[in-house]
């Protein structure tokens, strides 16, 4: 045996272990939940879990888009108006949804040409959690890219106790998830016990405490900040390894030819940061798309992003087949931005 | 450097930014901190105080009871074990396993390399929510017990993570080590123990405490394989669920405490081993 097949079979032995390990705890289970997607398992059922092909899905992503006729007032012929609201009526969704063999339910309606529609969904809560998940990660990743180049900008710039800002700049990311979404849900306290209902009272913003985590509108942005306080650092940081390595003499010549510090910032700073921009950014979109920690904590039930209604299908509802399917649905997004991300960073780069 | 005598304006408005940005990420922590030193009558002060105020004659009383309460029950102790149990012992089995791993890839030649380095590379971007029914299902049928099904769960982000970094930090070793340890006479498996382990000290060392806060840090694993049993909470479970012995309303200032107790020596950790997490970091380009 010659020295390169020795250090080929070297190889092999030495790789096993992990490969092996990841067979075990990542690809096993995962084929698993791909063949439990397509059963009717129930978790610790008496029953044998049936074949159900691809039922779960069905049911997770089935819509209907269906036109609500108006409501004709029988005296004059035309539209009734609701006299409250002064808004034409239409149709109760709920009788021109198809009720078989699946109910549809309302998930949100929307006019078009003079037309009113309705959309309903067999599972409205996972349209929704696949809404929440999306506009969680869509605007949580645009903030924290655009302050983290803030704070990177400014950490960057030479002044003294810069190791002490980089340093601060760590405490956020230190902090687990579960405790940063606790310290600001009692942030978000809905009396003038939590601190924004005091400053905002203080400041006479307000008449009445807001109930930050309760009120629709603002759940999700509550989320928002929590995850950017949070967040925010790691970018930063990221960006400041990229911002370190652009060489000062570019700026020296930029300024010799006159170009002022705005013009400088379109183009040196940002062409030569954007590789490991792009890696940040598509790392949080990749992290914020499975956000679990602080929906479980702050919304429980009252609103889910896809991975806790994974978790409570799973786990409150005992379903294995549809979590499966659940979590087949986040992999599948997810593995599309793992690709870009992969195509972007590339392996070798010897 | 910035003078600060040439441009006052200028200077101002840069101090000015530097302290908001300080201010935006110390204050949570702060308020935390405040909170956790309050008395449940202080705490339902209004407006609230910023910080412990006698309610009475507003005098500054800061109050360790909370601390004293979460040490004398035995969730919040059990879950301190239990998190550092699977965390150490998690963190210690990737290290190992990732060296292995991280040595052939990064150092020796062979066909299959790149593959294996995608594979790699892709494990560390697995989206471990997917795979919450089946490894459920999984360690709910092996009697192994759930804080050894959690070590061995947490692999699949520690493992990965490891051996991406030291694959890396291996690459960079000059190959002139390996070489002159070839002419000696060492085999590789010598030369990898005896000249680049100690030269990966460093490295591991950081990419183990990394991979010590991923763990110290997961909940979903964690909440999901201890829903039915609870002795096995880890921190983030027993804070997320903590309620304290009278239930009527949450004990949050008994949380905010455990939040302090469990954030002060990961970020103490975090302060000493500074310069080489942010290298690791941004080698890694991981959350925690």
């Amino acid at each position: 045996m010659n020295l390169k097949q020795r250090e080929r079979r070297l190889a092999f032995k030495l790789m096993a272990p992990a490969f092996i390990v990841l067979l075990v705890v990542a690809l096993y289970p995962l084929g698993h939940v791909f063949y439990t997607s397509m059963t009717d398992r129930v978790f610790a059922g008496r029953e044998a879990p049936e074949f159900i092909g691809l039922e779960n899905y069905r049911k997770l992503l089935g819509v209907s888009i269906e036109e609500l006729p108006p409501v004709i007032d029988e005296e004059t012929g035309e539209q009734k108006i609701d006299e409250e609201t002064g808004e034409p009526v239409y149709e109760r969704p709920i009788r021109v949804l198809p009720r078989e063999p699946d109910l549809h339910r309302e998930l949100t309606q929307f006019s078009l040409f003079g037309n009113r529609y309705v959309i309903g969904a067999i599972t409205p809560a996972f349209l929704g959690a696949v809404w929440n998940t999306l506009y969680f990660t869509v605007v949580s990743v645009f903030l924290e890219t655009v302050l983290g180049l803030i704070i990177a900008l400014v950490v960057n710039s030479s002044f003294k106790g810069r190791g002490v800002m980089r340093a601060t700049m760590l405490v956020p990311w230190a902090v687990i998830t579960v405790v940063s979404a606790r310290m600001w849900e009692w942030m978000f306290h809905s009396s003038r016990m939590g601190l924004f209902n005091t400053v905002l009272d203080y400041l006479n913003v307000i008449d009445e405490p807001i109930a930050f985590l309760t009120i629709s509108e603002l759940q999700i942005p509550s989320l928002i900040a929590v995850d950017v306080w949070k967040t925010t650092p790691f970018m930063a940081l990221l960006i400041l390894a990229g911002l370190q390595m652009i060489p000062r003499e570019l700026y020296e010549a930029a300024r010799v030819d006159g170009a002022g510090k705005i013009r400088q910032f379109f183009t040196i700073t940002l062409p030569l940061i954007k590789p490991s921009l792009a890696v940040a950014l598509v790392f949080r979109t990749l992290d914020a798309l499975r956000v679990f920690d602080v929906f479980h904590v702050m919304l429980a039930r009252s609103r889910y992003s896809m991975a806790s209604m994974n978790y409570y299908e799973l786990v409150g509802n005992r379903n294995m087949g549809l979590s499966s399917a659940i979590g087949v649905i986040i992999f599948i997004i997810i593995f599309a931005f793992a690709v870009v991300y992969m195509k972007m960073l590339g392996v070798e780069k010897e | 450097m910035i003078d600060f005598s040439e441009k006052p304006i200028k200077s101002a408005l840069f101090l000015l930014m530097l302290a908001l940005i300080i201010i935006y990420l110390l204050f949570p922590f702060y308020w935390a901190v405040n909170s956790s030193l309050k008395t449940e009558a202080q705490l339902f002060m209004t407006p609230a105080t910023m910080v412990p105020r006698d309610p009475v004659t507003m005098e500054f009383s800061p109050n360790l009871a909370n601390y004293i309460h979460i040490f004398q029950s035995g969730e919040f102790i059990r879950g301190l074990r239990n998190s550092a149990i699977v965390g150490v012992t998690s963190t210690f089995l990737a290290l190992m396993i990732g060296s292995f791993a991280a040595f052939a890839l990064g150092k020796l030649r062979f066909r299959g390399k790149k593959p294996s380095l995608y594979i790699i590379l892709a494990m560390t971007m697995f989206p471990q929510v997917t795979i919450l029914a089946g490894l459920y299902a999984i360690i709910t049928r092996l009697p192994l017990g759930t804080v050894p099904g959690m070590i061995f769960s947490y692999l699949i982000f520690t493992l990965p993570f490891t051996t991406w970094v030291l694959t890396s930090f291996f690459k960079d070793l000059p190959i002139e080590i390996m070489q002159s340890a070839q002419v000696d006479g060492a085999t590789p498996m010598q030369t990898f123990y005896h000249i680049l382990l100690p030269l990966t000290a460093p490295a591991l060392v950081t990419c183990g405490l990394l991979a010590f806060i991923q763990c110290w840090n997961e909940y979903v694993f964690a909440l999901t394989f201890t829903s039915i049993d609870p002795g096995a909470r880890t921190v983030p479970v027993a804070i997320a669920l903590f309620t304290g012995e009278a239930a009527m309303q949450e004990p949050m200032g008994e949380i905010l405490a455990a939040a302090v107790v469990v954030t002060v020596p990961v970020v103490l950790l975090v302060l000493i081993f500074q310069r080489r997490i942010v290298a690791g970091l941004t080698a890694g380009a991981v959350k925690g």
